[in-house]
C-alpha cells in the first residue's frame, strides 16, 4: 500500500476549493500527526501559477496544485535530526511536531518549499496527506480533504501499488512531467501534464484582404530532429504544444498559393507570431 | 477521533457537510453521497458515458465558511453609535458623524427598545411610509430566512416603503431581449432546460460571449458545471471566449479568444450579421417564418439605413479593436458549425450587458442566435451552465418561488400584505433620499409583462413622506452598487433620522448605522432549502439545473449563535412584539417549525419522512421516477423526461418547458407579434423617442466611454466584472485565507490591495512594476489597488473584481476619501443607462491610472481587522459573551 496523489494541471482551472480545504482541515486545529497550522501564512496546498505567451493573442496560464511531493528519498528527511521526518509504511512523510522543534534545515532543505516554518511554535509543518484522516475508521471521508474538494478530478487519490486503483490508471494514462526540482526523483505525489513550452501563431492572407489562411500547413522542426506538424484551423490559427525547452525550432509555413514563409524560434518561453503571407 | 457530530447546510458556494466538535465548527465538506442516494443520469454521446460524480462540489467560497464564521469582524453584540442622542423629533443626532464615529455595547433590551420606539415614533408622526428598508441579496440561504420570506413578513406587516431591486447583474438582458424575443417572465434570459444534452450530443462550437463560467459558476451552483465543460473540451467541441479581460475560464480552455474595447460588443455582433447576410449563410427560411421586420435590419446592417454605414468587419474593427479576419473567421465558423451562444452566467448576463449599450448588445446577440436557427439540434442559447437533466416532477421551494415565502400563503396561515404603495429603486436610493425627489420608470424586476418597464413611478408619491428611517438588513451596497461616495452622502444626511444596520458582519453600511443589530449565520440556525433553486416559476426559474444533482438540505444549527449574535427570526420576533404583533408574526411557530412548513408543503413528503429527513440531513431525487425508463436488463434509468428549451418554436410544437407562458403553445414568442423582433414594436408603441434604447438595436457611442469627452482625461475603461473571489461582497472582509490569494490581494503595510490587471503597454508607460500600489482614479474617486501586469487585458482595459468586498477609506467616513479596500464602485457611474431605462452600468467607466505610495496607516478604519488577526486563533473557539468579554469586551466598547 502506497498513497499517492495524481495532479493532472490540465484539468486545475486553480479555482482555490484544494487550498481553501487544506486551510479549513488544518489552520487552528492539532491533529494526531501535526500542530494546528498558523491562519494564515502557510500553503501546504500551494497554487504555483504562470503566465504564458509574450502576445495578446495567445495566453495561458499554466497552474500547479504544490503539496508535499511525500519523496520516496525526502531531502527534508536527510536533513533532520532525531528523526524528526519520518516516513511512513504508506509512503506518506511525516514531520514529528516535538521532535522536530527548532530545526529549521528542514524547511531549508525542501527542493519545491512546500515545509514552512511556524515562528511562534519553532517548528516546519507541512502537508500531511491528511494522515489523520486516512487513519480514522470513523471519518466518512475517504480521500485527502483536497482531493475530495477537487471538483475536475484534477486531483485524485488512491494506492500508487494498486495498477487498478483510479490513481495509477490516472497516471498511467497520462503525461507524467516531475516537478523540475526533484529530479528524477521518486515520489508519492505525481504531477502529471505540467506544460512545458509552445509555438503557435495565426496565418494571414495580404493584410488588405482582412482574412485568415485555414489550411496553411506548419511545421516545425527542432534542432534535435524532431519534426512536429499540423495545419492552420478555422481561425487561421496553429499551435504546437507541450515542445521541448530551450531547444531552436525552424517553423516553415507552406500554402498552395503564396511565398513559403521560414523562421527559428528558441522554446526559451512561449511564443505566438502572427504572419502575413505574400505572393 | 473526537466524537463528530454531522450537520448539513448551504451556503452560496454550494451544500455543506458540517463537522462540529463540542459545539465548535471543526471542518465544512462537500456532500459525498452515499448508497441510498439515487443513480445520477447517464449522458451518452459520441460513443462515450458521461455521468456525475457521486459527490457536490463547493466553490472555494464554500471552504471559507468555517473562517467567515469565526471572522473576526463579525457583528458580537447589539451596538449603539457613541454619539448618537435619541431626540424627540429626530433632529441633532450627529448624523453627520456616521461613518466616523465609535460604537458602545447595548444590551438587546436597550437596541430593540430603542428600535421599536423610533418606529412607533417616525410611524406616528409621519406615517407608516416614512420607514423604509431592504436587504442585501445572497447573503443566506433558506427559504425561511432569505429576504422575500422573513424580511419580507416582517416588514410587510408593519408597512414600509419598498425599494425595488434593480436587475443588477443582467441590466442589458433585462431591460433589452424581451423586446426581440420576449421571456419578460424569465427576466430576459433564455431556457436552458436539457441544454447539456443537446450540446452533449450535436454541438461544434460553443460562443462564451462576456462569460466566465469557472468564476461566476451558474450563480450559486459551485462548481458543479465545471466538469461538463471538461467533457465537451475534450470530445473537441470548439470553445471561443469573446470577452476584454481574457478571463479565468477562457485562459485556461478557450480554442480562440478575443477582447473587443469595452462596452462595443454590439458592433461585433452588426458586423457578424454583416458576414452573413453578404455571404448568404443564414437560415433564411426560419428568419421568413419567424422574424419580424428582419428586411429593414437587415438594410441597416448593410448600409442601407439612415445612417448609410454598412456595417463591415472593417468598421467594427475600428470601434472593437478586434481584427476584421478575426470577425469573419468567428462568423463563419458560427455559420458553418451547429454553435451554442450566450452571454454570461446562465446565457443571459455578462458585463457587457452592463454597460451603456447593454441591451443592444443583448437583443443583437439573440437575432445572431434567431439567424442560426435558434433551437435547432445543437443550436441555440447557452453558456453550459444550467441545463443538466433534472426530474421536472418533483417540485421543492426555491427563493423567489411566489409559494414559498414565510410571508404568503399556504406557508403562513395569514399572509402578511404591506399597506404602504410608496416604493423606492435601490441604484437611485441615495438621491432620492438627499434631493427628496426621484423619478424613474420601470418594475425593478418586470417578469410581469413588457409594459412593467414602462411603468412611471415618482418619490415621494402624491401625499405620501419620504422616508426617515432606513432600515438594513445586510451591507453590501458599498461595493455592489456604484458610485459608492454617494452612499456615504446619504448616510450622513440627517434626513434620516434613524438608521438600523442588522447584519452577521460589520460591514461598510454597518459602520454607517446608529444601531447594529447583530444576526448569527446560516450555520446558527435552522433553515430549510434546495441548493441552486431560485424558484420554479420566480427568478431564472429552474436554476438548480446548474447542478449535477438535485439536493434538498435540512439546515440544521451547526453550532449556537456566536457571542450575542441571534437569528433574524428572533430579531423580528422581538421588534415585532415590541411593536404589539408578536402573536401575528409567529403564528406561534418557531424556525424549525416554519421550516417544516416548506417540507409539507413539497413533493419530499412522498420520498422521506421528515424525521429521517432531519437525520440525513439531505434528499436527492432521482433524475426520473417513470418506471417506463428503466433498463429492464441493468435496473437503470437511462433516459429521463426531457424538455429541451426552444426547440419546441424551431420545431413548432405546442411548448413543453417548465415555466412557460399559455401563447407559447400556439408557437408564439412573448414579444407583441409573438416573433423575434429585428425591429422593436414594443420599444416603438411605448418608448419610440428612446436614444439608447432604440426600435432597432444597434452600436452606438456610449455616454462614457473611449469616445466620450472624458476619455480625454482618463483615457482608460475600467472592467470590473463580478468576483472570482467573492460574493455581493459577503466573503472577502471576513475570511481572512482569501487575502492569500496572489490574483485576488497583496498585503502591504497591513493592508489587503485588490489586484488590478494592467497590460505591459500601460505599464511601461506609467511607470509601474508588477505589484507596485497604483491609484485608479477619475472624477468620481480614488481607490488605491495592487498592480498585477498582464497581457490577459488590452493596454486600454484595466480589469478589478467589482463586489470584492471591502471599502476601507482612508479617512473613514469622509465623503470622496481615498478607498484603499478594493471598492471599485467608488469609481463608477451612479448615471441610468437612459432616461428610459432604469439600469446600472458599471462597465462604462473611464479612469486614470497612476504609481502611488501605499497608505502607510494599517489601522485607520479597519481596526476590527487588523488589531485582531492575531487573536484569531484565541478567539475562533470562543462561545459564550462573557469569555468574549474577557478578549474584546473593553476594545469595542470604547
Amino acid at each position: 500500500m502506497k498513497y499517492g496523489i495524481a495532479i493532472d494541471s490540465s484539468r486545475c482551472m486553480a479555482c482555490y476549493a484544494c487550498f481553501m480545504a487544506c486551510k479549513d482541515e488544518h489552520c487552528g486545529w492539532d491533529t494526531t500527526v501535526s500542530k494546528a497550522q498558523p491562519h494564515m501564512g502557510q500553503f501546504w496546498m500551494n497554487i504555483v501559477e504562470w503566465e504564458r505567451g509574450d502576445n495578446e493573442r495567445h495566453i495561458k496560464t499554466a497552474t500547479v496544485p504544490t503539496p508535499c511531493s511525500h519523496c520516496d528519498n525526502p531531502a527534508c528527511m536527510a536533513a533532520a535530526k532525531d528523526g524528526a521526518v519520518y516516513k511512513r509504511a504508506d509512503g506518506i512523510v511525516i514531520i514529528d511536531p516535538e521532535k522536530a522543534k527548532g530545526q529549521k534545515q528542514i524547511v531549508e532543505a525542501c527542493p519545491v518549499g512546500a515545509v514552512y516554518w511556524n515562528a511562534e511554535l519553532e517548528i516546519p509543518q507541512k502537508c500531511t496527506m491528511c494522515a489523520h484522516l486516512l487513519d480514522d475508521p470513523e471519518y466518512p471521508g475517504k480521500e485527502p480533504r483536497c482531493v475530495e474538494a477537487c471538483p475536475n478530478q484534477a486531483l485524485v487519490f488512491g494506492d500508487l501499488d494498486d495498477p487498478n486503483s483510479e490513481v495509477s490508471k490516472k497516471i498511467a494514462a497520462g503525461k507524467v512531467t516531475q516537478l523540475e526540482a526533484l529530479g528524477d526523483a521518486g515520489s508519492s505525489v505525481v504531477h502529471l501534464n505540467v506544460p512545458s513550452a509552445f509555438i503557435a501563431g495565426t496565418v494571414f492572407y495580404p493584410a488588405e484582404e482582412e482574412e485568415v489562411y485555414i489550411g496553411a500547413q506548419v511545421k516545425a522542426t527542432c534542432e534535435c530532429g524532431k519534426v512536429y506538424e499540423t495545419v492552420t484551423n478555422w481561425a487561421g490559427d496553429y499551435e504546437f504544444e507541450d515542445l521541448p525547452k530551450n531547444k531552436k525550432f525552424t517553423v516553415e509555413i507552406t500554402t498552395k498559393d503564396f511565398q513559403t514563409v521560414n523562421f527559428d524560434v528558441v522554446t526559451d518561453a512561449d511564443h505566438y507570431f502572427e504572419t502575413y503571407l505574400a505572393k | 477521533m473526537a466524537k463528530e457530530r454531522i450537520t448539513h447546510s448551504i451556503c452560496v458556494g454550494g451544500p455543506l457537510t458540517i463537522h462540529t466538535v463540542d459545539g465548535v465548527i471543526r471542518r465544512v465538506r462537500p456532500i459525498v453521497l452515499d448508497d441510498t442516494d439515487p443513480q445520477g443520469w447517464v449522458i451518452k454521446a459520441r460513443g462515450k458515458e458521461y455521468t456525475p460524480q457521486r459527490k457536490t462540489t463547493l466553490s472555494l467560497l464554500g471552504f471559507t465558511e468555517k473562517d467567515r464564521t469565526y471572522a473576526y469582524d463579525r457583528v458580537k453584540y447589539p451596538m449603539i453609535r457613541e454619539d448618537f442622542v435619541e431626540t424627540a423629533d429626530g433632529q441633532n443626532r450627529n448624523a453627520e458623524n456616521r461613518g466616523k464615529s465609535n460604537y458602545r455595547r447595548a444590551s438587546w433590551d436597550e437596541a430593540l427598545g430603542l428600535v421599536a420606539r423610533e418606529i412607533k415614533r417616525i410611524q406616528s408622526t409621519y406615517g407608516k411610509e416614512a420607514v423604509t428598508a431592504i436587504t442585501s441579496s445572497h447573503h443566506s440561504w433558506g427559504l425561511v430566512g432569505y429576504k422575500i420570506s422573513l424580511f419580507n413578513r416582517f416588514f410587510s406587516m408593519l408597512g414600509y416603503t419598498r425599494i425595488a431591486d434593480n436587475p443588477d447583474s443582467w441590466e442589458g438582458f433585462h431591460w433589452g431581449t424581451p423586446h426581440t424575443y420576449g421571456y419578460y417572465w424569465r427576466l430576459g434570459g433564455p431556457e436552458p432546460f436539457d441544454m447539456l444534452h443537446d450540446a452533449m450530443k450535436n454541438t461544434e462550437t460553443m460562443i462564451m460571449w462576456s462569460h466566465d463560467p469557472d468564476t461566476t459558476r451558474g450563480g450559486y451552483s459551485a462548481q458543479e458545471s465545471a466538469l461538463w465543460r471538461w467533457w465537451m473540451k475534450e470530445m473537441g467541441i470548439q470553445f471561443i471566449y469573446i470577452d476584454p479581460f481574457n478571463n479565468f475560464s477562457s485562459v485556461k480552455q478557450a480554442d480562440k479568444w478575443i477582447g473587443p474595447r469595452m462596452g462595443t460588443d454590439a458592433a461585433l455582433c452588426e458586423a457578424i450579421a454583416y458576414v452573413w447576410i453578404t455571404e448568404g449563410t443564414y437560415d433564411k427560411e426560419y428568419i421568413a417564418k419567424h422574424g419580424h421586420r428582419f428586411d429593414e435590419w437587415a438594410d441597416h446592417i448593410l448600409g442601407k439605413g439612415v445612417d448609410a454605414t454598412p456595417k463591415t468587419p472593417a468598421w467594427a474593427e475600428e470601434i472593437t479593436g478586434v481584427k476584421a479576419a478575426d470577425i469573419k473567421a468567428i462568423a463563419r465558423r458560427w455559420a458553418s458549425t451547429k454553435t451554442m451562444a450566450g452571454s454570461g452566467m446562465r446565457g443571459g448576463f455578462g458585463g457587457a450587458c452592463r454597460t451603456v449599450g447593454g441591451t443592444d448588445y443583448a437583443r443583437l446577440l439573440v437575432s445572431l442566435l434567431a439567424m442560426q436557427g435558434m433551437g435547432k439540434p445543437g443550436q441555440n442559447m447557452w453558456t453550459g451552465t444550467c441545463g443538466a437533466p433534472m426530474n421536472y416532477n418533483f417540485w421543492f421551494g426555491g427563493y423567489s418561488d411566489p409559494l414559498a415565502s414565510i410571508a404568503k400563503s399556504p406557508i403562513a396561515d395569514h399572509p402578511a400584505v404591506n399597506s404602504v404603495q410608496q416604493t423606492l429603486y435601490r441604484t437611485n436610493l441615495p438621491d432620492a433620499v438627499l434631493d427628496g425627489h426621484y423619478e424613474w420608470l420601470g418594475e425593478g424586476f418586470c417578469g410581469g409583462g413588457l409594459d412593467f418597464e414602462f411603468t412611471r413611478h415618482v418619490y415621494p408619491m402624491p401625499g405620501c413622506s419620504e422616508v426617515k428611517m432606513f432600515w438594513r438588513y445586510g451591507g453590501s451596497f458599498m461595493g455592489t452598487m456604484l458610485d459608492t461616495n454617494k452612499w456615504v452622502k446619504m448616510y450622513q444626511s440627517p434626513k434620516l433620522e434613524f438608521v438600523v444596520n442588522q447584519d452577521t458582519h460589520i460591514n461598510p453600511e454597518g459602520r454607517m448605522a446608529d444601531v447594529i443589530l447583530p444576526a448569527c449565520t446560516n450555520l446558527e440556525r435552522v433553515d430549510i432549502g434546495e441548493v441552486g433553486n431560485s424558484g420554479n416559476g420566480g427568478y431564472c426559474s429552474h436554476s438548480q439545473t446548474g447542478n449535477s444533482w438535485q439536493v434538498v438540505v435540512y439546515q440544521d444549527k451547526a453550532i449556537e449563535p456566536l457571542w450575542d449574535s441571534r437569528s433574524d427570526f428572533w430579531i423580528f420576533s422581538q421588534v415585532a412584539a415590541r411593536l404589539g404583533w408578536g402573536e401575528e408574526f409567529t403564528e406561534g411557530r418557531n424556525e424549525e417549525e416554519w421550516a417544516k412548513r416548506f417540507y409539507q408543503f413539497s413533493d419530499l413528503p412522498k420520498h422521506m419522512s421528515w424525521e429521517d429527513f432531519k437525520k440525513k440531513g439531505y434528499f436527492i431525487p432521482a433524475v426520473t421516477f417513470n418506471e417506463e425508463n428503466k433498463d429492464p436488463k441493468t435496473g437503470l434509468y437511462e433516459k429521463w423526461d426531457e424538455h429541451p428549451g426552444f426547440q419546441w418554436f424551431a420545431e413548432e410544437r405546442p411548448c413543453d418547458t417548465p415555466n412557460h407562458k399559455i401563447f407559447q403553445e400556439e408557437g408564439k414568442l412573448g414579444t407583441l407579434t409573438g416573433k423575434f423582433e429585428f425591429v422593436s414594436e414594443s420599444m416603438l408603441y411605448w418608448e419610440p423617442d428612446d436614444e439608447i434604447r432604440t426600435p432597432i438595436a444597434q452600436y452606438k457611442d456610449s455616454w462614457e466611454g473611449h469616445k466620450s469627452v472624458s476619455a480625454d482625461k482618463f483615457p482608460y475603461q475600467l472592467m470590473s466584472p463580478h468576483p472570482r473571489f467573492d460574493y455581493h461582497t459577503h466573503y472577502q472582509q471576513h475570511a481572512t485565507w482569501l487575502w492569500e490569494i496572489p490574483q485576488n490581494r497583496r498585503l502591504v503595510n497591513g493592508n489587503p490591495y485588490l489586484v488590478a490587471r494592467i497590460n505591459p503597454v500601460t505599464a511601461e508607460k506609467k511607470g509601474i512594476k508588477e505589484g507596485d500600489i497604483v491609484a485608479l482614479f477619475n472624477g468620481r474617486g480614488t481607490v488605491l489597488c495592487s498592480a498585477h501586469i498582464t497581457r490577459r487585458v488590452y493596454p486600454e482595459t484595466i480589469h478589478a473584481y467589482t463586489s470584492s468586498g471591502i471599502y476601507n477609506p482612508v479617512e473613514y467616513g469622509k465623503y470622496g476619501s481615498v478607498d484603499k479596500g478594493g471598492c471599485v464602485n467608488v469609481l463608477t457611474p451612479g448615471r441610468l443607462m437612459g432616461d428610459y431605462i432604469p439600469a446600472m452600468v458599471p462597465n462604462s467607466c473611464n479612469i486614470d491610472i497612476e504609481k502611488a505610495e501605499a497608505d502607510p496607516n494599517p489601522g485607520q478604519g479597519f481596526e476590527f481587522i487588523i488589531d485582531s488577526l492575531e487573536m484569531q486563533s484565541k478567539f475562533r473557539c470562543e462561545k459564550t459573551s462573557a469569555e468574549a468579554d474577557q478578549i474584546f469586551g473593553e476594545k469595542e466598547a470604547k
